[in-house]
């Protein structure tokens, strides 16, 4: 991407300070909905059905297989291992390889001189094309940039033998200066991590001298005008957050080999085959078709795998041996040099009257993206356009972002993807502000907030076309009230004992649904001649359950049993192109290309109909695995009209359907956060009595599979609230090794979490549905914050909240 | 070496390496429900039964296996005939990406026959090990608290196993007890 072409996607800024405000008939609030979109709850037969999670049988007995159950059916299957810098900053030398290369068992070694290694410039980050990150990174790097950067990999037959041949690796180095703090990276003097020349696809607002990897910003109305009225006041806080560890429990892990027809297949745990393939193309120099990237079950991606992080190093080694390679990341490696959650201090400031009118409201954030930019102009965009159009009253908005280098690790997309930082910031700033004009936090937000039929220009405040967007669909309203209840909101005893203090804390959070016009789903279904059928679609099922909303989208319109749907997803040589599971898109964009695929084979399915009844078309539907005549009562099963279709008279034909689907919308869900928390106003101990989250998510497709994203980004936002996170010694190297030493809430640490699905209708996407599992991830670090301030009146403004910190602050 | 055991129910002879690993052994033997997580003993994604009590296979050597009693999630029901614990997972959706299920279940099934009527701060205790990173733990903690009750203290065993009947997807644990030969 150079400057001048921006990504049109609400996060994904350009470089514009003020928007041209597009005319308001291209967002129209009615919505030409077709008829069938809109059902009523008894006129449903699959959708917002608690169905049964399709592959939940083969999770629960162990027959599912993820990426490394394949191993077996690879008999001659090489095991990978990588060296890692040891250094923070410097240029590798000389690499000693011999001791590897002549032990039994090791199949091959390679460093960034080999041959076999692809000498490119990619980004690992797993976006749409032109990637909205720049690339600077190769596979295996000469210079190093963290502790942790890959320079050598080694197959060997065996883990323990690849694992030693590593150890017996020298690297020597050049050692540079090097920077780990954000804020000290962001000057002229300090060590500089890339040249120009280091890096293609550079992004708009770049600044190598300064460590800067983007910088975006943008305005509506006047910000400073409002600082300078003089009926208002100006009020500033500052936020800082914690690097946060995806620590998916099934590691990256990807397995390559090249098939009989010398084409190169993927067997990987991604959140994105599409993107993975074109890179790997792009990266070996090969054409897209000869490249298959498939996906079995994944054991959690939450953005940690929309990276292209594993897949390259075993296809080389696979190349390089000449035999299929597996290359699992250990936990370690997932801590010191996978992706991770970039750590921002973010500052708000608003200028309000006596009276609580927000006249101005401002975000400026500093990101750290690590060693290299992946994601890193893209979630920095987030922490404006997704938090702050919730406030879409407010006449004048500015957001600015300033993302830089640091040789620390890498970070990447994680659920939420900004909106987290961005909405700790906003909602604990807007806290502040009602507490010291001593108004209601709740009531002071209610006079600012969307509702339905504004249009959003804060989303497309950065410049992202298509990024405005019309509200048709709102809950906040309902997710406070029924929050509020189910938490005890009006009924809060305090303890007994006088030290002792219990507050709630409440924040609101918006996210999108998808990248407005900037994301593709497909799907195709073929009916089978015993009335079933086949689902393929490209959309990717990481745990969530997509493969089960697909397939109640699929049942709805096809008025089958869901039993009768055999679903394959995320298989590039069998499925339609999709952008990947991101940005909260796949029930509403891939979901969308299902139903569009079920309709067209629908079509077909009546036309068969109304031949074998004798009965015009206009009057059959389909339900429960018939076509019936509205006007006349016949019926004819699905069966029969599948296998009519194929063995029948000479008009037979195979009955396939096919959608597609991309769209300039993306509607954002809401929710209403609630935490309930008893301090020790003597020591700083507190307990989080209960989380409440109550969410707008449009109609669920899934209630059970709702709610179970819902309490599950829940949980993650509490860690994100409470955990230190990703620390580093004094080098960046991770002082968290496994899962002990990361320290997150564990089952019994955690608080009850309550999840209230607060059902609208979001006309743009599938049966009213819009998205769920990321914006409960952005809530609980300021609902707690503000519970805590409530509480005992101190403010915890850097995560985590601990206890010592509360300590200290009441002691001041 | 050679080591004998009893592994869901059928007595069994493996041909492990000196400084195998359990876990490593089972997955070669293709048992791949038992799930790895981390780098060793912590992430419960490992959880075998070992003479009744859950034990994380990626602590243990295989060669301690020896003489003992080995339980695996492919002990328990079949896809057509789950077992109550698993049934409450699929019922409440406990299951999301599903890599920490086993070991989870395993843990509950050797909480239940020690603690028939656990209550929730005991349950959470229990899988305190187990490291989830989708769910929240909510609905695993609640799958658990009603298997409780379905199980109502007998162990759950549902008797006669039944063979899936989709063809050609035998799920049915107890056919791969011959890796010997
Ligand atoms: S793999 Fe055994 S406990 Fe994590
Ligand atoms: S369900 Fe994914 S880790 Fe537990």
């Amino acid at each position: 991407m150079s400057e001048n072409d921006p990504k049109p996607d609400g996060g994904t800024a350009s470089q514009s300070s003020s928007v041209e405000r597009e005319a308001l008939d291209d967002h129209p609030l009615e919505w030409d909905e077709p008829e069938n979109n809109r059902k009523a709850d008894d006129e449903r037969q699959s959708v917002s059905r608690p169905a049964e999670k399709d592959d939940d049988r083969k999770l629960v007995t162990g027959e599912a297989k993820y990426t490394a159950d394949y191993e077996e059916q690879f008999p001659d299957l090489a095991h990978a291992a990588v060296v890692r810098s040891e250094i923070p900053h410097g240029r590798v030398t000389a690499i000693d390889t011999d001791a590897a290369e002549s032990m039994d068992g090791v199949h091959a070694v390679l460093t960034p001189w080999s041959d076999g290694c692809p000498d490119a410039k990619y980004t690992s980050a797993g976006q749409s094309y032109p990637e909205p990150s720049p690339w600077d990174m190769n596979v295996l790097n000469e210079h190093v940039r963290y502790v942790g950067d890959p320079i050598a990999a080694v197959a060997a037959e065996d883990d323990e033998t690849a694992t030693a041949a590593v150890e017996t690796i020298g690297v020597e180095y050049e050692e540079y200066e090097y920077v780990l703090d954000p804020e000290e990276a962001f000057s002229e003097d300090a060590p500089q991590l890339f040249a120009d020349e280091d890096v293609e696809n550079e992004i708009v607002g770049h600044d190598y001298d300064r460590n800067r990897m983007s910088n975006i910003e943008g305005e509506l109305g006047d910000v400073a005008a409002a600082y300078d009225r003089e009926d208002t006041h100006v009020h500033e806080t500052e936020w800082s957050t914690i690097r946060q560890s995806h620590a998916q429990v099934e590691k990256h892990t990807s397995l390559a080999y090249t098939d009989e027809d010398d084409r190169h297949v993927l067997i990987t745990s991604t959140q994105v085959p599409n993107h993975t393939r074109r890179q790997l193309a792009h990266l070996f120099d090969v054409p897209v078709r000869d490249v298959r990237v498939t996906k079995p079950r994944v054991g959690g991606g939450f953005g940690g795998k929309q990276a292209m992080v594993v897949e390259p190093i075993a296809l080389a080694l696979s190349l390089a041996a000449d035999r299929p390679v597996i290359y699992e990341a250990s936990r370690a490696e997932e801590f010191q040099a996978m992706r991770s959650r970039h750590p921002m201090r973010v500052r708000a400031r608003s200028a309000v009257t006596d009276d609580g009118d927000i006249e101005a409201l401002e975000l400026y954030a500093l990101s750290n993206t690590g060693a290299y930019g992946s994601h890193g102009m893209t979630v920095a965009g987030n922490v404006g356009s997704k938090p702050m159009p919730l406030y879409s009253k407010v006449p004048n908005v500015r957001f600015e972002a300033d993302i830089v280098h640091t040789n620390t690790p890498q970070t990447g997309a994680m659920r939420g993807y900004g909106a987290p930082q961005g909405t700790i910031a906003l909602e604990g700033h807007l806290d502040e502000v009602a507490r010291d004009l001593d108004l209601d936090p709740i009531e002071f937000r209610r006079d600012h907030y969307m509702e339905v039929g504004d249009l959003d220009e804060i989303a497309g405040m950065m410049g992202g076309e298509g990024a405005e967007r019309r509200i048709r669909s709102c809950g906040l309203d309902d997710c406070i009230e029924r929050g509020k209840e189910a938490i005890g909101y009006d009924e809060i005893e305090q303890p007994e004992a006088e030290h002792r203090h219990r507050g709630i804390g409440m924040a609101l959070s918006a996210q999108g649904t998808g990248v407005a016009g900037d994301e593709l789903g497909g799907a195709q279904i073929m009916m089978n001649e015993d009335g079933s059928f086949h689902l393929q679609v490209g959309g990717v099922d990481i745990g969530t359950g997509a493969d089960t909303a697909f397939i109640q989208i699929a049942a709805e319109v096809l008025g089958c049993d869901e039993r009768d749907i055999v679903i394959k997803t995320s298989d590039t040589d069998n499925t339609p192109f999709d952008y990947g599971a991101y940005a909260s898109s796949t029930t509403y964009i891939s979901g969308m290309a299902v139903k569009k695929a079920a309709e067209d084979a629908k079509e077909r399915i009546l036309d068969w109909g109304s031949r074998l009844l004798d009965e015009p078309v206009e009057d059959l539907d389909t339900a429960d695995g018939e076509v019936y005549s509205e006007a006349t009562g016949e019926s004819v099963s699905l069966e029969d009209v599948g296998y009519e279709s194929v063995y029948g008279d000479e008009d037979r034909e195979h009955i396939l359907g096919k959608g597609s689907h991309s769209t300039d919308e993306s509607p954002p869900p809401f929710a209403a956060q609630f935490a309930d928390v008893t301090v020790d106003a003597e020591t700083g101990e507190f307990e989080v009595n209960k989380l409440v989250v109550a969410v707008d998510c449009g109609v669920a497709i899934n209630p059970g599979m709702a709610e179970g994203q819902v309490e599950g980004a829940n949980h993650m936002s509490y860690e994100l609230a409470v955990n230190e996170g990703i620390t580093f010694d004094d080098e960046g190297r991770a002082e968290v090794a496994d899962f002990d030493e990361y320290d997150f809430p564990t089952a019994a640490e955690s608080p009850p979490i309550e999840s209230i699905l607060v059902e609208t209708h979001e006309p743009t996407g599938p049966f009213g549905a819009k998205s769920v599992a990321e914006v409960p991830t952005n809530t609980v670090p300021p609902a707690l914050s503000n519970a805590v301030r409530e509480a005992v009146g101190v403010r915890i403004d850097e995560m985590p909240i601990t206890a010592a910190k509360i300590r200290s602050r009441l002691d001041e | 070496m050679e080591i004998e055991f009893t592994l869901n129910d059928e007595r069994t002879t493996f041909d492990a390496g000196a400084d195998e690993l359990l876990v490593t052994a089972l997955r070669r033997e293709g048992y791949t429900g038992v799930q790895c997580g981390c780098d060793g003993g912590v992430c419960g994604a490992s959880k075998v039964l070992v003479d009744g009590e859950a034990r994380m296979a990626c602590g243990m050597d295989a060669a301690d296996a020896g003489g003992t009693e080995i339980e695996t999630i492919e002990a328990l029901g079949s896809q057509d005939d789950l077992h109550p614990i698993q049934q409450a997972f699929v019922d409440h959706f406990a299951v999301q990406c599903g890599f920490c299920i086993p070991g989870m279940i395993m843990q509950a099934k050797e909480l239940l026959a020690a603690n028939p009527d656990p209550s929730e701060r005991e349950v959470r205790e229990a899988i305190d090990d187990n490291v989830c990173r989708c769910t929240g733990y909510q609905k695993p903690v609640e799958a658990i608290l009603d298997a409780a009750e379905r199980m109502d203290g007998d162990d759950g065993a549902s008797g006669q196993r039944s063979v899936a009947t989709d063809g050609g997807n035998p799920t049915d644990g107890h056919e791969r007890g011959d890796f010997d030969e």
